[in-house]
């Protein structure tokens, strides 16, 4: 596109026989990826649209009221928020350090032989379904919380105030968790892939000066990827923010703010999820679709933010 | 600009495409969100939405009325009340179905909607607690006090002064409500609101109340299988789905004082002294103490359509069906009285405006 003058290894028959072919590609493949674009543009005009009179008739308090009250007519998401923010943050809390261990046993410390079949399994779990995850957490994982996790945390724990209260099935832990098992394939697959692009020559230039295996991860390995984990760390964060499904089958759902670990709650996305079919009020659909503009706020963020570092990170391998 | 021109001109193809297969393959599946408009000239088939109350009863109708002289084919979605006052109201459906009468809001949107008692029934509450039998005694008060959390324990004394000789454990109680739009909740809502002043002023009424403590569940199926996965929960949900699934079932006391068996006689005695709203609603909860059997939270349960349909002729037969004595000789055997004859005369005169 870029030169009119003709291509020296190619005759002009050549050419004008597959002209024809070439338009065809380049409309079809064209039209993919303008197409794409476009949708996504009306997509977050429509959201934006539909949001508006919840825009403007709470403005930006709507970050910071905890009532949903469809009888008043008053909406906020603070509540929302928390419950979000909650499930995500603790989730990141449990995932990332095991996922960067798995990350670096995948690439340095397991023997040659395990390497495969174990990153294989870890990058299967990102496979199954969230809905089937869920319905773990409803079946298995809940109850035994609620029957043995729970109230031991509570007798031995309980002095903390958030980690007070009454075992529960369903509530914030069992969706931390079930939150955890997405994120941690996530961020293990990318954390194996930074260690592996580690060059050797650090990392055996280390290893000859004396530096112990862990001196060298510590030393040389893991500052060569900082970048690139706090990439992987967003991914996984905007993956654990907009997840509805599977949070929604063991998290319970909740009108107010919980009062602890053990609670049900309410988070974003399943909030939308469950009322945007069937609201009472004009001012609740808005409300629901503001919530999907903050959502969609989040998620922009943190991946441009993710994409930022990424590219930096590739760049300075590159330059390097 | 030539490339701009294209690519608007395909988007729009597409979704012509899109939207007439939509519209084709409607008809013949069952109820999803937007599949749900079938072919407005196939008038062999009407698709509709909304109430879990009603649907067990409208289940038989369908498999009835596709054997009828009529040959229509009905098709439910139970997607909830309020999902089903979206549906008519975005006429992706023939008619929707709601046990909460239209908000003035609603009733708006709709657009010349006509809302038309079609059954009623008992909103039971049903619990799940280790160690306590079938039948426990509850007043309004008392069950606004557990939904409000004002009420944590099992033992707590007011429930135990409802019960004397029952052994209650300390068990947390757990109340469970429905998170979708629900007629279900606005019934039991509209109850404790006119019992409990407490209710009233803190709570309210609506298909989706600002419960302040408890669970959300979606769907009648939802709240339920809550309910039997946790030890202490209790919940509110139409009659017909206790007695399928042999759950365990509170007693209410009404304005009588006196503690009525929720069923077919409890809740027609509570239909023959209900109350009618000025927007043709017809109030059944917290009957007066002049109905001493009366069940106190039953509901009617309506059927939206919209005045005018293309589909009218085929909408009006399947409706004088449903309330005529062959759909309704359904009701009883499911828990839904058969509708009273002053409800029926009163039914067929709305249904004669449709397509007027």
């Amino acid at each position: 596109m870029t030169t009119e003058s003709p291509t020296l290894h190619e005759p002009m028959g050549a050419r004008r026989r597959w002209r024809f072919g070439d338009v065809v590609l380049q409309g079809i493949a064209g039209l993919a990826a303008v197409g794409l674009a476009a949708l996504m543009v009306l997509l977050v005009i429509e959201v934006v649209r539909q949001a508006k009179p919840a825009l403007q008739e709470f403005g930006a308090a709507f970050l910071t009221t905890s009532v949903w009250n469809t009888v008043k007519d008053t909406y906020g998401a603070a509540d929302l928020i928390f419950g979000t923010l909650v499930t995500a943050g603790v989730a990141l809390l449990i995932a990332v350090p095991l996922a960067i261990a798995i990350g670096l046993f995948l690439s340095e410390l397991a023997p040659r032989a395990l390497r495969t079949p174990v990153g294989t399994m870890v990058e299967l779990l990102a496979a199954i379904p969230s809905v089937v995850l869920g319905l773990w957490g409803i079946l298995i994982l809940g109850p035994f919380l609620n029957e043995h996790v729970e109230p031991f945390m509570i007798d031995h724990l309980g002095f903390i105030p958030f980690l007070d209260g009454f075992p529960s099935p369903v509530g914030l832990l069992p969706a931390c968790l079930i939150l955890t098992l997405m994120v941690v394939p996530i961020v293990a697959s990318i954390s194996r892939e930074l260690f592996t692009s580690v060059p050797g020559e650090l990392k055996h230039g280390a290893m000859a000066l004396g530096a112990t295996r862990w001196e060298m991860v510590r030393g040389v390995a893991i500052p060569q990827v900082t970048g690139g984990l706090v990439a992987a760390v967003m991914l996984g964060f905007g993956r654990a923010v907009g997840e509805a499904i599977a949070v929604a089958q063991v998290i319970g759902g909740s009108l107010t703010r919980p009062e602890s670990l053990y609670a049900p709650a309410d988070t974003m996305a399943i909030r939308l999820a469950a009322q945007y079919q069937g609201t009472a009020t004009s001012l609740q659909k808005a409300s629901l679709a503001y919530l999907a503009v903050i959502l969609l706020v989040i998620s922009l963020i943190t991946n441009l933010v993710a994409q930022v570092i990424v590219r930096r990170h590739q760049r300075r391998l590159g330059h390097r | 600009m030539n490339v701009r021109k294209a690519v608007s001109m395909s988007l729009a193809v597409a979704a012509v495409a899109a939207a007439s297969a939509c519209g084709s393959s409607g008809g013949t599946t069952t109820v999803t969100q937007t599949a749900a408009g079938g072919n407005p000239s196939d008038k062999s088939v009407l698709v509709g939405a909304g109430s879990t109350f009603v649907a067990p009863l409208v289940q038989q109708w369908e498999a009835d009325y596709v054997k009828s002289p009529a040959a229509v084919t009905i098709t439910y979605g139970a997607i909830g009340s309020g999902g089903g006052i979206d549906q008519i109201t975005a006429r992706t459906v023939d008619f929707g179905a709601s046990d909460a009468p239209l908000s003035s809001d609603q009733a708006t949107a709709c657009k010349g909607c006509i809302q038309i008692p079609w059954s009623l029934g008992a909103v039971a509450i049903t619990y799940n607690v280790k160690g306590v039998p079938n039948k426990l005694h509850l007043t309004g008060p008392v069950l606004a006090d557990i939904f409000m959390g004002k009420i944590s324990s099992w033992n707590d004394p007011a429930i135990a002064k409802l019960n004397p000789g029952v052994n209650l454990p300390d068990t947390h109680i757990t109340p469970v409500y429905r998170s979708d739009g629900s007629g279900t909740s606005f019934a039991f809502t509209d109850w404790l609101t006119k019992v409990s002043p407490d209710w009233a002023s803190n709570v309210g009424t609506s298909t989706q109340p600002p419960f302040p403590t408890g669970t959300g569940a979606e769907h009648s199926s939802g709240v339920v299988a809550a309910v039997q996965a946790t030890d202490g929960a209790i919940t509110y949900v139409d009659l017909a789905y206790v007695q399928a699934n042999g759950l365990n079932y509170a007693l209410l006391q009404n304005a009588a004082g006196n503690y009525p068996e929720p069923g077919t006689k409890s809740v027609l005695a509570a239909a023959t002294v209900g109350t009618k709203n000025p927007d043709g609603s017809i109030s059944l909860v917290n009957p007066p103490a002049s109905a001493a059997d009366a069940y106190p939270d039953a509901t009617f349960t309506y059927v939206i359509v919209p005045q005018s349909s293309p589909k009218a002729s085929t909408l009006k037969a399947f409706l004088e069906y449903a309330v005529g004595p062959k759909g309704q000789a359904f009701g009883p055997d499911l828990g839904y009285p058969k509708l009273p004859s002053s409800i029926v005369a009163s039914d067929q005169a709305l249904i004669a405006k449709i397509g007027s």
